[in-house]
């Protein structure tokens, strides 16, 4: 038989690539941190309207979903070093753009993203939360950064959680543009391989596997703590616990 | 002892609440009647502040509450005088009733965990859900629910407790065993500001009975004065269908 597709070489050169998986999981979860923690800065802003910044908060919003990722890299990519020039220029410094590593353009690509799209679902996560237990906590004479950390988070970040999940594993599949900023990661790793063996199609096909294999491995986890958050339908008996239960 | 004075509330061009002046002592319990829509839940919501009101003055206990501009720290101040037990419920669905009961004491009144625990208990089994401490709101009856809502309230030892419509939303089965749980609470010494239809219990528990109508008290006794030698004919129309019941249905 031919030695048209190479499967062997599939498995065998997934040592290989995965030395740069820690790149892709740290561009992920650097990403998303700093995504959530903005997204919901801006869902905050924007659900308490406050004066100037909800309305340009919104325009950024829209202008990074109306933009494709890789787009927004580039953007990113040229546009920070010409900022720093006229930094430079107007405030007689002379900060180098060569000495930023490539990792920071991508970084603030991705976190702002991620923010723009995190805002939205966590806007309807907050808004979702019900009026009732607001009020009950106010009656409670919490204050409103008490009402908001006891009650409002807890209650959105359930309802949220799907959606951060879903974003979340874009996300991580979304790290392959990374080397339009000549940062290797595992996709530019991949190339790489795949330039001294032209063996293309093999190297695609262990990327899918990979990639596959790190969604599944979120999925379980992010299922894993959704099931932890929810309150079951029935009580859960703890066998041999000793509590407080007698009246 | 409370005092409010001339509490008043608009909404848009309705009046809602029309000058409102009541004096309610230590250990009373006030029960507010009336028909939908005359200002019973608002007149609550607005001692608390949940509502903002025109006008309206609420002392507690020596200290002054101006309802209509209240600084942060007021308003904080004067929750923690007051405490209210809902129609819904209204319990915080991802915690346990034992949580529940614990969250204003931890997070309001600073209590360490096992203070705020014994109390929680201590309050849980007034109500008879020791056993259910550990149950999510989902996972008990309304009945249930509501009784851990009046342990919630009582647990934060408030000046006056506020009571509004609390088995509105109740089959009649489980009716009964959150009345008597205001009951006990009553007879503990509670003060207590309560809106109800459940009129027989009104007539039991309360040492003063108020009909609202159109956001004025119109009516203002002892249950017996009020129930039995209503002055007003607003009130007269009222109770008769509730009086209708102890004639008979026919005369031969």
């Amino acid at each position: 038989m031919p030695n048209i597709f190479d499967i062997k070489l599939v498995f065998t050169q997934i040592p290989a690539l995965l030395e740069y998986l820690p790149v892709t999981l740290a561009i992920t979860l650097f990403s998303m941190i700093i995504g959530v923690v903005l997204g919901f800065l801006i869902a905050l802003i924007r659900i308490k309207k406050v004066t100037g910044l909800s309305a340009s908060l919104a325009v950024f919003v829209s202008f990074i979903r109306g933009t494709p990722l890789i787009v927004q890299l580039y953007l990113s990519y040229y546009g920070v070093p010409i900022l720093l020039k006229y930094y430079n220029y107007y405030n007689d410094t002379e900060y180098n753009v060569n000495n930023i590593p490539a990792l920071v353009f991508v970084l603030l690509a991705f976190s702002l993203n991620e923010a723009a799209y995190n805002s939205e679902s966590l806007r309807a996560a907050m808004l979702s939360v019900d009026k009732k237990q607001i009020e009950a906590a106010q009656s409670l004479g919490m204050t409103p950064l008490q009402v908001l950390y006891r009650v409002q988070i807890p209650e959105a970040f359930i309802v949220a959680l799907p959606t951060l999940g879903n974003t979340l594993i874009s996300l991580m599949k979304g790290t392959s543009l990374a080397f339009v900023c000549s940062v290797i990661e595992l996709t530019a790793r991949g190339k790489i391989l795949a330039s001294g063996s032209y063996r293309y199609f093999e190297v695609y096909v262990s990327l899918a596997l990979i990639y596959w294999g790190l969604t599944i491995v979120t999925e379980v986890m992010l299922k894993f703590i959704e099931n932890r958050l929810s309150v079951p339908d029935a009580p859960i008996k703890k066998v041999g616990a000793v509590s407080h239960d007698r009246n | 002892m409370i005092e409010i004075n001339h509490l008043s509330m608009k909404f848009q061009h309705n009046t809602i609440l029309d000058d409102i002046n009541l004096t309610v002592a230590k250990g009373d319990v006030v029960a507010i009647i009336g028909s939908s829509g005359a200002g019973k839940s608002t007149l609550l919501r607005c001692l608390n502040r949940l509502e903002q009101p025109e006008h309206g003055e609420l002392r507690i206990n020596g200290q002054s509450f101006d309802l209509a501009r209240l600084t942060r720290r007021e308003l904080v101040r004067l929750r923690q005088q007051t405490a209210m037990v809902f129609q819904q419920f209204s319990l915080f669905q991802q915690k346990t009733a034992l949580e529940n009961v614990m969250e204003g004491l931890l997070v309001v009144k600073k209590y360490s965990r096992a203070r705020a625990k014994e109390i929680a208990l201590a309050q849980l089994r007034k109500v008879g859900m020791l056993a259910r401490a550990d149950y999510y709101p989902k996972q008990l009856s309304g009945g249930q629910q509501q009784r851990v809502g009046i342990a919630r309230a009582l647990a934060m030892a408030p000046q006056v407790l506020l009571l509004d419509e609390p088995t509105s939303a109740l089959d009649p089965e489980l009716v009964t065993e959150v009345l008597d749980v205001i009951k006990q609470a009553a007879q503990e010494g509670n003060t207590m500001l309560l809106v109800s239809h459940e009129m027989d219990f009104v007539r039991q528990v309360a040492t003063r009975v108020l009909f609202l109508e159109q956001g004025k008290i119109i009516e203002n006794g002892t249950a017996q004065q009020v129930f039995d030698n209503p002055v007003h004919e607003r009130t007269k129309a009222f109770l008769a269908r509730y009086n209708r019941r102890f004639e008979p249905e026919y005369v031969i």
